[in-house]
């Protein structure tokens, strides 16, 4: 052990302090604001990269980020890869990942996606929550510190109202206060303009693990105004990863069955093997897949060289650059406009993406910063505003679909146009048709089709609390507001008597009040006793370590501490050997206190005549 | 001009005091050239009107009242939703036309629907153009009609310039409610939503043509 303490709190460290989180489909990491700029949260020499995998263990204990990766092949149908994919999603919309994915999966009545582990069923809500409260306490870790003021979340531009409201819900049940929901890419610029100092009119291709999304924005004294966004929620590193995972089941199809194509092991192992193999073709010219399952005897390799996987992915590659032109196209810019180009997620390492990339802007893409963390870093700077750090510069986002509402026919009548910026809002007149009718019912949808059905449902309203009048007489004025998180709430009120109408919210996707009270209230149970556990084993250590350094001094104690402070230190040592067992973290908290108090005169004593000053904020066992 | 009730200040904006910072209830949706503190003209200063939006934002952007009490939070909500849409009303030819029709006592788009034989006939010839191209054959043979699709996003940002010229003309100075040019000025508006929905088929069309490429 042997730790130096740091005096880090009484290091002008802010008196709030809030992080920000990119919750990724791959991976997850924590950043904050110190000393003037963005850093990540990590252990020296670590990545501080969270694997966003959950493993859930027969006792419904959570496994997370790389002990729950390790249990992929072994227990592949409790291991949860990519849950971001599902957020806010259901059923129908993930036909495709459903076909490699070994999970039982179904859906709740309001089709919400939901996975069935050890006969219990979690939201991917839940499963997120549970990623983002490792990282709070990785984070609370680093920094030696149990007060976090709150958290920026980033989810993708193109996320709508479903998933940004399910990252909010997950935020919620990990404990964390949500300062502000902000867009990935958005973040990435401003990371990027805070360590450039770049000005002018930049576009971020951010090709994430498992969505794409493409911003296009100006940078002006300090204001970052997004210009137009584009975007794709389901297409990222795990599609480039499905191109390999489909060639090898192709080829497997002789000598498997259909069974053993689809058996959970194979997949997650196949899946394994495609990601290994993929980042392997980043570096060399050609690699190998190779899938291994010892208990099914199963051990096959095949090359792949990179033009081959180059030919495999274009297709994804071509849908990337037709959001570019989209987003372009929004912004009524071409791409020779564009100043800067800023390459953010893991999917850009790949050297035929960089390649595509530079010839449609013409230019050498920035990659100054690192990829993978550039979003966290820009989610904490906006954390730092957010607590009122600073005001020197300003996020401008857009909304990245029009909202609309369903009219007689099922048509859509557009109120606000995509890439709005927000936050953003809009009032609408309507009257009743029928003579005391005191009730209207809207149907809300997301989305750029011209018919409601081919757009993404974003709620049902009822209106209800119109005074009874003859048809035509009431009107309600109803207002649509997008908040800064780029999330709807609506507002209606009677204008003809002022009576505030009454707004029903039926979520078609998402979770009710009372489910999340629900689940909030048992994930806190939970997470207080997982969190405590922890708390008990690092306590544990520590009064190991202390007791050890006490007894190779016992000698040196009994003849030169005054008596009473000798009493103190046996009466301490007594106590901490009792408590070897102990699990109750207040109890194990006050014995390692007492033996801390207990041991001061003997370091005391220890440090006399050695160099005092060079040992100052040492711990006795570290002499 | 009116003063802060906080610092007594001259108020440029309904939404903020520029002078103390303070966030002010506007009430009813004050209207766009208020909120942004300009001349109402259909002339605007682009690069003006820009400043203006991010000196404002700087004020009243919730981003800066995260940690402020819920009301303060929801009055910054609000005000930055009133800036942006008054921005995006002014900073647009078309939209920043038809405010100032509307709120000069002109027509509105439903009341004065009515366009000229002529300007019909040529929407059909357009929409003509456009389903030959949607129809043409993949590769050489379909070259002739997309060669014109590209002569007919000219000839329509053409006349669509053209249309905005006639509705500066008819908008400034700004006429007197009930005045000849209003109704003017709304069919320009008419003409150009016409022009504007064909400009955006063609952009569409040229956004898949890229895509199967």
């Amino acid at each position: 052990m042997g730790y130096i303490e740091l005096d880090v709190l009484n290091n002008d460290a802010p008196t709030r302090r809030a992080i920000g989180i990119d919750l990724g489909t791959t991976n997850s990491l924590a950043a904050i604001w110190s000393d003037g700029r963005p850093t990540i949260i990590r252990h020296e020499g670590d990545s501080g990269m969270l694997p966003s995998v959950v493993n859930i263990t027969e006792s419904g204990e959570p496994l997370v980020g790389r002990p729950a990766r390790d249990q992929a092949v072994v227990d592949p149908k409790n291991t949860l890869f990519s849950i971001k994919r599902f957020m806010g999603r259901g059923l129908a919309d993930l036909a495709l990942d459903l076909s490699t994915l070994p999970y039982d999966v179904s859906e709740t009545e309001r089709g919400l996606v939901q996975i069935e582990i050890h006969g219990k069923k979690y939201t991917p809500q839940e499963i997120s929550g549970l990623i983002l409260q490792r990282l709070l306490e990785h984070t609370c870790r680093v920094l030696d510190t149990d007060e976090i003021e709150g958290a920026v979340i980033t989810v993708p531009a193109y996320f709508d109202d479903a998933q940004r409201q399910a990252t909010r819900d997950a935020a919620r049940l990990a404990g964390i206060d949500v300062l502000r929901i902000i867009n990935e890419p958005t973040a990435a610029s401003l990371a990027y303009g805070l360590d450039q100092k770049g000005e002018g009119t930049i576009a971020v291709y951010d090709f994430g693990g498992g969505t794409f999304d493409i911003s296009v924005l100006t940078i002006e004294e300090g204001v970052f105004q997004v210009l137009a966004t584009a975007g794709d929620t389901h297409l990222g590193g795990d599609d480039l990863d499905r191109v390999l995972i489909d060639l090898a089941r192709r080829e497997l199809a002789g000598e498997m069955s259909k069974a053993e194509l689809a058996d959970p092991s194979f997949l997650q192992a196949v899946r394994l093997a495609a990601e290994r193999c993929k980042i392997a073709l980043t570096e060399d010219p050609e690699a190998e897949l190779s899938i291994v399952v010892p208990d099914k005897g199963l051990h096959w390799r095949r090359a792949v060289t990179r033009d081959e996987f180059e030919r495999l992915i274009e297709p994804i590659v071509a849908r990337t650059l037709n959001a570019c032109r989209q987003a372009l196209s929004d912004a009524g810019l071409e791409p020779s406009d564009i100043d800067e180009v800023i390459l953010v997620g893991g999917s850009t390492r790949i050297p035929a993406v960089r390649k595509r990339v530079e010839e449609f802007f013409g230019r050498k893409p920035h990659t100054e910063l690192n990829p993978e963390e550039v979003v966290a870093l820009g989610a904490a700077a906006q954390a730092h505003v957010l607590v009122g750090g600073t005001r020197e510069f300003l996020l401008m986002d857009v909304t990245p679909l029009s909202l609309g509402l369903e009219t007689m026919g099922g048509a859509v009548a557009k109120l606000i146009n995509r890439n709005s910026t927000i936050p953003c809002s809009v009032t609408e007149g309507f009257t009743t048709y029928a003579d005391n009718q005191t009730g209207i019912d809207f149907h809300i949808v997301q989305g750029e089709r011209e018919l409601a059905p081919d757009n993404r449902t974003l709620g049902r309203f009822k209106l209800t609390g119109i005074p009874p009048m003859p048809a035509g007489m009431a009107r309600v004025n109803v207002r649509f507001h997008i908040d800064a998180d780029g999330v709807l709430t609506v507002t209606a009120k009677e204008d003809s008597t002022g009576v505030k109408a009454q707004i029903e919210v039926e979520p078609k996707h998402g979770l009710t009040d009372a489910e999340l009270e629900q689940m909030l209230q048992e994930s806190i149970d939970h997470a207080r006793s997982d969190f405590d556990r922890r708390r008990v084993v690092d306590l544990h250590t520590e009064i190991g370590t202390m007791v050890h350094a006490t007894e190779r001094n016992l000698d040196t104690a009994r003849k030169h501490l005054d008596k009473e402070s000798y009493l103190d230190l046996e009466e301490a040592l007594a106590a901490a050997r009792e408590a070897e067992h102990e699990q109750e973290l207040s109890e194990v908290q006050a014995v390692r206190d007492l033996l801390e108090r207990a041991t001061l005169p003997l370091a005391t004593l220890l440090m006399d005549g050695v160099a005092k000053q060079a040992l100052a904020g040492k711990k006795l066992e570290d002499i | 001009m009116a003063e802060c009730p906080s610092c007594g200040a001259g108020l440029e904006s309904p939404l903020c005091c520029d002078a103390c910072g303070v966030l002010l209830a506007p009430g009813v949706e004050p209207d766009p050239f208020e909120v942004l503190g300009i001349q109402r003209s259909y002339e605007v200063d682009e690069k003006d009107l820009k400043a203006r939006l991010l000196r404002f934002s700087r004020r009243v952007h919730p981003d800066f009242f995260a940690t402020a009490p819920e009301e303060q939070k929801q009055l910054a909500e609000g005000n930055t939703a009133i800036l942006n849409r008054a921005y995006a009303t002014l900073a647009d030819d078309f939209r920043r036309g038809d405010h100032l029709v509307k709120s000069a006592g002109g027509p509105s788009d439903k009341e004065e629907r009515e366009m000229p034989q002529a300007f019909l006939v040529e929407v059909l010839e357009w929409n003509e153009t456009l389903e030959a191209v949607r129809e043409a054959p993949q590769g050489a043979a379909g070259n002739g009609d997309r060669a014109g699709l590209a002569e007919l996003e000219t000839s329509l940002q053409a006349e669509r310039e053209d249309a905005f010229t006639a509705l500066a003309s008819a908008l400034v100075p700004l006429p007197e409610s009930g005045a000849d040019a209003l109704v003017d000025a709304r069919k320009r508006l008419n003409a150009i939503r016409y022009i504007d929905r064909t400009l955006g088929e063609i952009r569409d069309m040229r956004l898949q043509q890229a895509a199967t490429r």
